[in-house]
């Protein structure tokens, strides 16, 4: 630096006597020339004023002149300030894009399932891609913005697209969302499959809330400890096979939930109606939907391992639509599940959950010669491993035992099922 | 096959379970405004305990908390309260209820420059100012000169404590500076004649600390007033913690909250809790 600017001052006190001496002509000078480079005669190539020109002969000596401690000083704060700038343009670009943040996971699995019979037929080993969720949410102070697709080998599917606005004046605590989004019920229903301890969602929530979403519109709102979350729904969910509502009815369903820190929990409630037709029905009638629910979800810090969380959950309801599209209209169901998870350590955790589902209430087990009805009880015990590797990294080992109520000379079917699971977030 | 496949399973378990955190050291991350302070309780604990090893880096409270689920910290620094998304991460992925100690007390301070002429504001004059309502000092009695206003980045605890307290959840004018810390905002408030900006009390040397009025009387953000509650911009600054503390975590947090930890409080400019 010390040298540019000695440099600098010999050329400008050059420039200075050459101007006093012929102030009409411009002088003509040298191109310095780079290492290497073979010097070229020099035209009228003055306007370099960084070339430092080689002292001519008979020239007056110049005395160096260093740079005072000022000077120096009023050039590097220049040269600071300039970087102050150039840091708070890049700042707000960066503010603007703080407010949109991508998240998303992969989780990708390996499962075993038992041939079901003892001829060997059914189960399976197989790898696969369960979810790939990309996620965009974009928050201001008023509004949200939120898309999230799932890309699996079967193809991309919208999971959510919301639209949010938060009621200006009650910092975000109260909002209303429109457009395709989760249920408000229950606890398991909503909780993101990627803090999910178990593969799947328990038995009870995967038949009376199949894909846990729908399209409609939500109000959010907390006070204190208390949480509420009501909105109105088409009803038929995303996995109904149809993307519009079968009729002119909406379902409304609600969470009012409370959180004491160690304990939460909640009541749910849905009522609706669907359109539908029964073997024994001649027109399509409306047949009521509706279900009832309650969490409970506590956490506690007694064993010097880690934290331990027990959560249950309980759902009613009539009128679901289970896997494959099958509709059970009119048909009143229940189950529940507890759930005891045990932290060690950081990084790792343990986990038990039974889980039991009467897809029939009342209706008494069936069998169809060795095989059990398939309004049969079924309740499922599960053991899961799992072991974070880092923050972006987990991987789970899960073993489910399912225990289908039989009568007769039907036999339970050997449909325990081995996941191992790795999970990719960020 | 079930033998198998159950033995694939304990061997899994076996295999990832016993991993246990390094003995005798504990990080601490999080809200800049306490640095200073965890750097001091460190240093003095360390004294006493030469086997301990305590790490201190700031970043924000939001930094902090956030290493806290990542399981990057034993302690996160902040100088808000948690905030509910926050809490339910921590339990969905430690099965606990995280534990909040508030160590300190601080007083949220607005500086503005020496040669300004204005010594106090109230909280609502504040908001107008950093809204963007009042843009000019003449408004507040000051001379007839735009305000400029400086801010901290949305990561830092005390952002979304005036956002909160003094802005009553409205978003700061745009025409505010972000600054990346407290002692940054200081600097540029000392160089600006015409500026304003906040931040914890200890950090307010070489420029004006405004007095905060209420009603016909103005407060300072003195000891006195922020303990009594007169200042009406004073919290709390916390610990958070995934679990109860316990083991050499509960050891520095105690050492904090003792009477020799307390007086370190006192000494860097914030104000004990007990």
């Amino acid at each position: 630096m010390r040298t540019l600017l000695v440099a600098l001052s010999l050329l400008s006190s050059s420039a200075a006597m050459a101007q006093a001496a012929t102030p009409q002509e411009a002088l003509p000078s040298p191109r310095a020339a780079a290492p290497g480079e073979a010097v070229e005669p020099s035209t009228t190539d003055v306007a370099q004023p960084s070339a430092p020109l080689p002292p001519r002969a008979n020239a007056p000596t110049v005395p160096e002149a260093s740079p005072s401690i000022d000077e120096r000083l009023t050039a590097d704060e220049h040269r600071v300030e300039a970087l102050e700038e150039q840091n708070t343009e890049t700042k707000n670009d960066l503010s603007a894009l703080k407010k949109l943040r991508f998240s998303g996971y992969i989780q990708a699995r390996y499962q075993y399932q038992e041939p079901l019979d003892d001829t060997g037929a059914g189960g399976f080993s197989r790898f696969g891609v369960r979810r790939g969720r990309l996620k965009a949410t974009y928050t201001t102070d008023v509004a949200q913005f939120m898309l999230q697709i799932d890309a699996v080998p079967a193809g991309v599917t919208l999971k959510d697209a919301e639209a949010t606005l938060f009621v200006p004046g009650t910092r975000q605590q109260l909002s209303l969302t429109m457009g395709q989004m989760k249920w408000p019920f229950g606890y398991e229903g909503p909780q993101s499959s990627s803090d999910r301890e178990f593969p799947e969602r328990s038995r009870v929530v995967r038949n009376l809330l199949p894909s846990e979403r729908d399209r409609g519109a939500k109000v959010n709102g907390r006070y204190k400890f208390l949480r509420l979350a009501v909105g109105l729904f088409d009803g038929n969910g995303t996995d109904s096979g149809t993307t519009q509502d079968n009729d002119k009815e909406k379902d409304v369903v609600g969470h009012l939930g409370f959180d004491l820190k160690w304990i939460a929990g909640g009541i749910s409630g849905w009522y609706g109606h669907t359109l539908g037709r029964l073997p024994t029905d001649t027109f399509r009638h409306a047949y009521q939907r509706s279900r009832v629910g309650a969490d409970l979800q506590a956490y506690f810090d007694v064993v010097p391992l880690g934290g331990t969380s027990l959560k249950g959950e309980f759902i009613a309801g009539r009128t679901y639509g289970a896997a494959n599209n099958a509709t059970h209209l009119d048909v009143p169901a229940h189950g529940w599940y507890l759930l005891l998870v045990q932290n060690i350590g950081l990084n790792d955790a343990v986990g038990v959950r039974y889980d039991s589902f009467d897809p029939h209430n009342g209706q008494r087990d069936l069998a169809a010669g060795e095989a059990p009805g398939a309004d049969n009880t079924i309740n499922t015990v599960g053991v899961v491993v799992q072991h974070h590797f880092g923050e972006n990294l987990k991987m789970s080992a899960t073993y489910e035992i399912p225990t289908t109520h039989v009568v007769a000379q039907a036999l339970d079917p050997h449909d325990n099922l081995f996941t191992l699971q790795m999970q990719a977030r960020f | 096959m079930k033998k198998t496949l159950l033995s694939s399973f304990v061997a899994f378990g076996l295999a990832v379970l016993p991993l246990s955190a390094q003995a005798g050291t504990v990080t601490v991350k999080g809200s800049d405004t306490m640095v200073i302070l965890a750097q001091r309780w460190a240093e003095a604990f360390m004294k006493k305990n030469p086997s301990m090893k305590i790490q201190v880096t700031g970043g924000g409270s939001g930094t902090g908390l956030a290493a806290l689920q990542n399981g990057t910290t034993d302690i996160a620094m902040s100088s808000r309260e948690i905030k509910e998304a926050e809490e339910e991460k921590l339990r969905a992925r430690y099965n606990t209820p995280p534990t909040g100690v508030a160590v300190a007390k601080d007083g949220v301070t607005f500086y503005v420059n020496e040669s300004n002429k204005v010594d106090a504001l109230t909280v609502e004059q504040l908001k107008e100012i950093y809204l963007g309502d009042t843009a000019s000092w003449k408004a507040v009695g000051g001379a007839d000169a735009p305000i400029v206003l400086y801010s901290r980045e949305n990561s830092s605890g005390t952002y979304v404590f005036v956002k909160d307290t003094v802005l009553g959840g409205d978003d700061f004018a745009s025409a505010a500076q972000t600054l990346p810390g407290t002692a940054a905002v200081v600097n540029a408030v000392a160089k600006e004649k015409n500026g304003i900006g906040y931040g914890g009390a200890a950090y307010a040397k070489g420029i004006k600390e405004l007095k905060v009025k209420k009603g016909a009387e103005a407060f300072a953000p003195s000891a006195e007033n922020v303990k009594s509650g007169k200042y009406p911009l004073s919290r709390d600054l916390f610990f958070y913690l995934r679990n109860k503390p316990a083991g050499d975590v509960k050891a520095f947090i105690d050492f904090a909250l003792s009477a020799e930890g307390q007086a370190i409080v006192t000494q860097v400019g914030y104000f004990p809790v007990k």
